[in-house]
């Protein structure tokens, strides 16, 4: 299946875009959405080992299954302050 | 008592008004029995020069409406770990100048080092958990 991720700030300028399409397994987990996210979208640069996505607008935990219709967002250098 | 909020553009003197008179309406009653022994005070302000540029401003960009649940998620909870009387903490989204305010935090306590701390780990938190990016303006 194909999930759509979105993102934000440097990696987003780096893509030039607001969100990417991975690709990935039925009923993927949070780690491998972000192992096949780094893999197909070397553009972006190096992912930071802290990024962390977010599921329905909540923190997910890596082993956390997602679904087709959740949304997600990739939070990683977050500049606030 | 914690109040977070997000606002457009700059913190300025008429939201700063606004924000002292919430933080003042805030627990009167702990106020009024003397809890608060220290009150202190962060503003953060944009600066001329990053990594050598000059900026002409700052855009912020928040993720709604997780930006303000962590928001809200981290205020409460420094507040209750430092058992503060209370917090306020304010965040621009959008344009903000060089010279303006981006960001308020107040917080208030029985004594000086826990609010010294809880400013600290607010800050230090929020630059890891609460999802506001910006992005450069060059001049």
């Amino acid at each position: 299946m194909t999930v759509t991720v979105l993102i934000f700030g440097p990696l987003a300028d780096a893509a030039q875009a607001d969100r990417l399409s991975v690709r990935v397994p039925p009923h993927p987990t949070t780690d491998q959405v972000l192992c096949e996210l780094r893999e197909q979208h070397p553009t972006l640069g190096p992912i930071p080992p802290a990024a962390r996505l977010a599921i329905n607008h909540s923190f997910a935990k890596p082993d956390s299954v997602i679904s087709p219709d959740d949304e997600l967002a990739l939070i990683a250098l977050v500049g606030g302050g | 008592m914690v109040h977070t909020a997000f606002i457009e553009g700059p913190i300025d003197a008429e939201a700063r008004t606004r924000v002292h008179r919430r933080f003042e309406s805030m627990s009167p009653p702990r106020v009024e029995q003397g809890d608060a022994g220290a009150s202190v005070r962060f503003e953060g302000i944009v600066r001329r020069l990053e990594a050598g540029r000059e900026l002409a401003a700052l855009l912020y960009q928040i993720y709604e409406p997780m930006a303000t649940r962590e928001f809200d998620r981290l205020a409460c909870d420094v507040a209750q770990r430092h058992s503060l009387v209370s917090l306020v903490a304010v965040h621009s989204r959008g344009r903000v100048d060089v010279g303006a305010t981006s960001f308020i935090l107040e917080v208030r306590a029985a004594h000086r080092a826990e609010a010294i701390v809880a400013l600290g780990e607010f800050i230090d938190r929020m630059k890891q958990d609460v999802p506001i990016w910006k992005r450069p303006i060059w001049a």
